[in-house]
């Protein structure tokens, strides 16, 4: 048994706080393997020896951060569940680069419906190339149905 | 037909359906390049010993069929954002395919928003996706 979660308060303390920093890179033949296992055949994308050879757009999603949830939040008793991933690609992701991911939490919103209270997390990680620009952002929603607390 | 630029598109056409490779072999490619390689994606063992029917096809491969479906209809195209909803789990080894259609255009930007649904066999709906893609106006 546990008290429901008083989402604003969470708001208030977590919202748009960056909670983790993370560099990451990939070599030419991954990001051509990735591109290729989902299915694209432009060779931008398949091709290393391409001239305008880059990651495929929906990459910055496979990008995980150290850590899942920022420190101090509440473990959350209930059901969780990947509800959906968005991806924002900004600028070409060359092979070999570091990226650097910061993430932070974009959003907290409950649904209430027949079978109880659900509760929606947005983890945002936004990605920057070497010299600072935003190449890409990638939202992760993870959904919590909260058990009764009866 | 092969879109090129915005006027080559119309509200409410429907993209080639796509049929993405979902084998065993190609998730596991898949996985060794993004780093997804849990055995819950590469091994229909021991995913049945957690619950599932079989492997899972990991969610951002789903997303990244989404885009490779739009390239290959509009290969000139720039992604500007894909926003996917899993409804279901994918079973890696089982065939799946994927729809889209036309939903909004914008003359002034150039953007093209596009509805997504990747379903099984039995047209159940396993993901559901949004597009919106950016054209040579």
């Amino acid at each position: 048994m546990s008290a429901p979660l008083d989402v604003e308060a969470l708001k208030e303390e977590f919202l748009f706080k960056v909670f983790d920093e993370k560099t990451f890179s990939f070599s030419g033949q991954a990001l051509a393997d990735y591109a290729i296992a989902c299915g694209e055949t432009a060779s931008r994308y398949t091709d290393p020896a391409d001239a305008d050879f880059q990651a495929p757009p929906t990459i910055a999603t496979s990008l995980q951060p150290g850590q899942r949830m920022p420190k101090g939040f509440p473990k959350v008793a209930g059901l969780g569940m990947d509800a959906g991933k968005a991806v924002s690609p900004k600028a070409p992701i060359r092979p070999d680069v570091e990226l650097l991911g910061k993430s932070h939490m974009q959003d907290i919103y409950t649904k209430t419906g027949r079978s109880g209270r659900m509760v929606f997390f947005v983890i945002r990680m936004e990605v920057f190339d070497p010299s600072g620009t935003e190449v890409a952002s990638a939202d992760t929603s993870v959904v919590i149905r909260e058990k009764p607390s009866v | 037909m092969t879109i090129v630029k915005l006027a080559d598109v119309e509200f409410g056409v429907e993209l080639p359906v796509f049929e993405p490779d979902t084998s065993l072999a190609n998730v596991q490619r898949f996985g060794d390049a993004s780093g997804w390689n849990s055995p819950r994606f590469t091994d229909h063992e021991h995913a049945r010993k957690e619950g599932f029917p079989g492997a899972l096809v990991p969610g951002i491969m789903s997303q990244g069929f989404l885009a490779a479906m739009i390239h290959r209809w509009a290969p000139g195209s720039v992604i500007e954002n894909v926003d996917t909803i899993f409804r279901a789990p994918v079973i890696v080894d089982v065939a799946h395919r994927i729809s889209g259609v036309v939903t909004d255009i914008d003359e002034d930007t150039g953007l093209v928003e596009i509805d997504l649904t990747l379903v099984n066999a039995a047209e159940e709906t396993r993901v559901l996706g949004t597009a919106s893609v950016r054209l040579p106006v």
